[in-house]
């Protein structure tokens, strides 16, 4: 498999750098417009990606690890929601260890997402890459490697008989 | 910043009665819930804009410039509600119009002092002498409103001075707007010019 070479920080320009930036910065949507719902952030990102994801590779491979890297914190925060709810109508405010344990884990996973989030967005200002564990390895796929070009398949459909 | 609505010499009488009765489906309806979701990743990339100015002391370019476009539109919008201008105002945050020129120029460096000046005491030095002098302005407003829809109805102009108070006003609100958006440091002036 080929790659396209990675830019250094110096070929790369301010406005790249900061719109890179920015996808990691979408993890504070749901602030923003004082929705404090998971999903917000995920939507924001998917919009941010979708209207970033032709200016560079740089962009694209930052704003798609931040999007991809949004989908577990979202289950898991949106889990604590209905959870949460489900107490709240259902088993009238019983908050049980299982509960306290669940939420903890969302907590932590959240707060760790923020800081690696925050690092990530510091690295993008700088032209730099940050591969986060698993998905920076798929943004990097999608990004960086030579697909063929239009019509010029690898494995052709048509054939000769002979 | 240069915030222009072109004085139409003539004005459609017809396109009047349409606006005043059918607008609010043809015109508020569509631009009012596309501006809603528009509006919202405004507000998103502004308050990420925040941080970001607070940090790096810069509002990102394509931020900035998805946030003129918001302002533009606003002001094709604004220009037909308040019957400053005939026509569809055009979709979009890219799109242009004869009738409103809005050039807000982008600012290399944004000072931290001053943005953190707005966070705390912004409600004090901007939001209440400016809120209080456009209060009566928007009652100035509505009834230079009032006034131009029938001058319009029935000489099919709306005078100069009753424009350029419309103008004034909307171009003072949005100067307050750009301000406490952190898109200039430059205070709002209190003018109408």
């Amino acid at each position: 498999m080929e790659y396209y070479p990675l830019p250094q920080p110096e070929e790369i320009s301010e406005r790249e750098k900061e719109d890179a930036m920015g996808a990691y910065l979408m993890m504070f949507a749901a602030v923003a417009i004082g929705l404090p719902l998971p999903i917000i952030n995920l939507i924001a990102s998917i919009i941010y990606y979708y209207i970033n994801r032709k200016k560079s590779r740089f962009i694209n491979f930052h704003s798609l690890q931040s999007l991809l890297s949004q989908i577990p914190t979202t289950i898991i925060n949106w889990a604590l929601v209905i959870w949460s709810v489900t107490i709240i109508f259902k088993d009238d405010w019983k908050l049980t260890p299982e509960f306290w344990g669940y939420a903890i884990f969302a907590g932590v996973s959240t707060l760790l997402y923020f800081i690696f989030g925050l690092i990530a967005a510091y690295k993008a200002r700088q032209g730099k890459m940050y591969y986060f564990l698993f998905f920076g390895k798929v943004a990097y796929e999608t990004s960086y490697k030579i697909k063929p070009e239009n019509g010029e398949s690898q494995n052709p459909v048509n054939k000769p008989p002979f | 910043m240069t915030f222009e609505i072109k004085h139409a010499e003539q004005l459609s009488r017809g396109e009047l009665l349409l606006r005043t009765f059918f607008g609010w489906l043809y015109i508020g309806l569509p631009h009012g819930f596309l501006l809603l979701f528009v509006g919202m990743w405004g507000a998103i990339l502004g308050f990420i804009s925040f941080w970001i100015i607070l940090f790096t002391g810069r509002y990102p370019q394509s931020f900035f410039e998805f946030q003129v476009g918001l302002t533009q539109w606003q002001t094709r919008l604004n220009a037909r509600i308040y019957n400053l201008a005939d026509g569809y105002p055009a979709f979009g945050i890219s799109a242009t119009d004869d009738s409103t020129n809005v050039v807000i120029p982008y600012p290399e460096k944004l000072s931290r002092g001053t943005l953190l000046l707005k966070l705390f005491f912004g409600w004090i030095y901007v939001l209440i002498p400016h809120g209080f002098v456009l209060f009566f302005l928007s009652l100035g407003v509505m009834f230079a409103l009032f006034i131009g829809w029938w001058i319009i109805l029935f000489t099919g102009q709306l005078p100069v001075s009753i424009h350029n108070f419309i103008v004034g006003s909307l171009r003072w609100s949005t100067r307050v707007r750009l301000y406490m958006g952190n898109m200039t440091d430059t205070y709002p002036p209190f003018s109408l010019d």
